[in-house]
């Protein structure tokens, strides 16, 4: 899959002050699906996925998303807030096997 | 270890002019091991009749989007279909004695029977015939006709409401011969004409009649709007089909980045030829597809197109209705967004394309004795619902959103899958996804869009 960890987010096309803000992000990654044993049953091993996400507003963190491993690939994240003034909006996506990918989107009022 | 015959299938002869005869193949399914391929196994079958696969024409698509065919010692033929979505692995039935869209195909239409009478031993039940009208895996009746009912969901309305029908105080000898095939009265009708094609059999007919006569007003005031498809709020759809977080096939394009500068076999990757960038390389190419190709000598579409040109320059197969086809036909596709759909139809190998596209469009098929016309012309259903369907227009144009992400199936599908859809309920073998056939049906209503922005990926339910 190309772009892992490309971070795409879309706020929309005008904000004003006092505006709740709708943040949708989504980023690329294939998410590794459990694997099964003849049995049926899960097969203990590092699976890779997203785990945490954590989100900032002008280099201070506002939200953390905890994940598990049922998170879907190229996970979808969807969230409001109000931002007080203009500024620089960072989600970055942290997986199992140390990847961290980020994305930045311009508030501007 | 999998054995392949070859076999001529012979009599095959295509308007498309390209595959002159075709020739297939048929796997010998004795040598088959266990873990072959759920295709290739009869399902629900024991273990002792073993069918013969037999691919129905030359193809450049997958062997799920090519049809072939299961035929069973007894000369049973079942169609192979998608896997996935609403297909179910094979056809339930055999379909061969239906006309189909192939150009080869001379089956003529089903002829209108000269007299039809109503048996008069057989007394008819309104309770057994209501539930044929509704019952989804023979029609169902109430895809195009509301009746009373709360339990009646989702009803169409495609043919006329039938609601207070027993009021009209029809002859019952009349409804009969209009269920049974209504063309003696109406021979552009877009109803199946139910019992030529055997699809209901006399006596379900008797108690479709008795429960249609059952049907008197005044009927009580209707409880939810949406039940009755004539005050029912029309879908608004899915926002932004190019916001990657809002339509997932956005994303797909990455993939067919990757392959783009991917080197094949003969040492070459696209990005070779064309420039490393292919959204900047590539913008106007796709609104003149589906086109004429003196090359190939048929009309293509960008699919048809990349199924021949990626083997013939890299090496690489991209078969259609292959993930690695549909990727790089919405990358293609994607590149041209907002250009203006401009296919041509004058150049005279495009107007007798078009031409026999248009007669596809108008053409009864299958055992239900459908045309496209039926459901997409305004003047029949276009518009209208189809069940909780609301059915496109085909003269507002149809095509420039595809490949289109449908969300009940979470995947991707091009206008070729579209298509090979429809022949399901209309009971006929569908042909491989990258024929001739399609691709100038395609054309034609391709030609309805002309003029209008491309925006692909659509996103679609």
């Amino acid at each position: 899959m190309a772009d892992i960890g490309k971070v795409r987010i879309r706020v929309p096309s005008t904000i004003k002050k006092g505006d709740v803000v709708r943040v949708k992000s989504i980023v690329t990654h294939p998410m590794e699906i459990v694997e099964r044993d003849k049995q049926g049953k899960p097969i203990e091993k590092k699976y890779n996925y997203i785990y945490m996400i954590i989100v900032s507003y002008n280099g201070k963190e506002i939200a953390q998303f905890e994940t598990t491993q049922s998170i879907s690939q190229n996970p979808y994240l969807s969230f409001a807030f109000k931002p007080d003034k203009p500024g620089q909006l960072k989600i970055t996506y942290l997986d199992t096997k140390g990847g961290k990918y980020e994305g930045t989107q311009e508030i501007a009022f | 270890m999998r054995r392949y015959h070859a076999l001529v299938v012979a009599g095959l002869v295509l308007a498309g002019g390209i595959e002159a005869g075709s020739v297939g193949t048929a796997r010998s399914m004795g040598d088959l091991p266990p873990e072959a391929p759920p295709t290739a196994k009869p399902e629900a079958k024991p273990a002792e009749v073993k069918p013969r696969i037999i691919q129905q024409r030359a193809s450049k698509a997958t062997p799920e989007g090519r049809g072939d065919f299961q035929v069973y010692p007894d000369g049973k033929k079942l169609q192979i279909r998608y896997k996935g979505g609403p297909f179910g692995g094979v056809a339930k039935a055999d379909l061969s004695p239906w006309r189909t869209y192939d150009y080869a195909n001379k089956t003529p239409e089903p002829p209108v029977p000269e007299a039809v009478k109503m048996p008069a031993d057989l007394k008819g039940d309104p309770a057994k015939g209501r539930k044929l009208f509704m019952d989804r895996e023979r029609a169902p009746c109430t895809g195009c006709h509301l009746i009373p009912g709360e339990d009646v969901w989702p009803a169409g309305n495609i043919g006329p409401d039938l609601s207070t029908y027993g009021d009209l105080n029809r002859p019952e000898s009349y409804t009969y011969e209009i269920i049974y095939d209504a063309r003696k009265y109406f021979p552009d009708t877009a109803m199946p004409p139910w019992g030529t094609t055997g699809l209901f059999k006399p006596e379900e007919i008797v108690h479709l009649v008795a429960f249609l006569h059952s049907l008197k007003g005044p009927l009580s005031p209707e409880k939810d709007p949406n039940r009755n498809p004539n005050t029912r709020a029309k879908p608004v759809g899915f926002g932004d089909n190019l916001d990657p977080t809002n339509n997932p096939a956005v994303l797909l394009m990455d993939d067919a980045k990757d392959f783009w500068g991917k080197k094949g076999p003969k040492g070459k990757s696209c990005a070779d030829c064309h420039t490393a960038d292919p959204e900047k390389s590539m913008r106007g190419v796709a609104p003149k597809y589906p086109k004429y190709l003196a090359k190939y000598q048929r009309v293509m579409s960008i699919e048809d197109f990349l199924s021949r040109h990626a083997p013939e320059t890299t090496g690489m197969e991209m078969l259609v209705e292959s993930q690695e086809n549909l990727n790089m036909s919405i990358l293609l596709k994607y590149a041209s967004n907002g250009l203006r759909v401009q296919v041509d139809t004058m150049s005279p190998e495009a107007r007798a394309a078009y031409e026999r596209g248009k007669a596809g469009f108008f053409k009864r098929v299958g055992q239900r004795n459908h045309a496209c016309a039926d459901c997409h012309t305004p003047d029949k259903g276009g518009g209208k619902f189809l069940g909780g369907r609301l059915l496109v227009i085909a003269s507002e144009g149809s095509t420039k959103h595809f490949p289109t992400w449908r969300t009940n199936f979470g995947v991707v599908w091009d206008i070729r899958k579209r298509m090979q859809w429809c022949m399901d309920p209309l009971g006929m073998h569908m042909l491989p996804a990258d024929a001739v056939e399609y691709a100038e049906l395609e054309l034609y209503l391709t030609a309805f869009d002309n003029g209008k922005p491309l925006s692909v990926p659509g996103i679609r339910h």
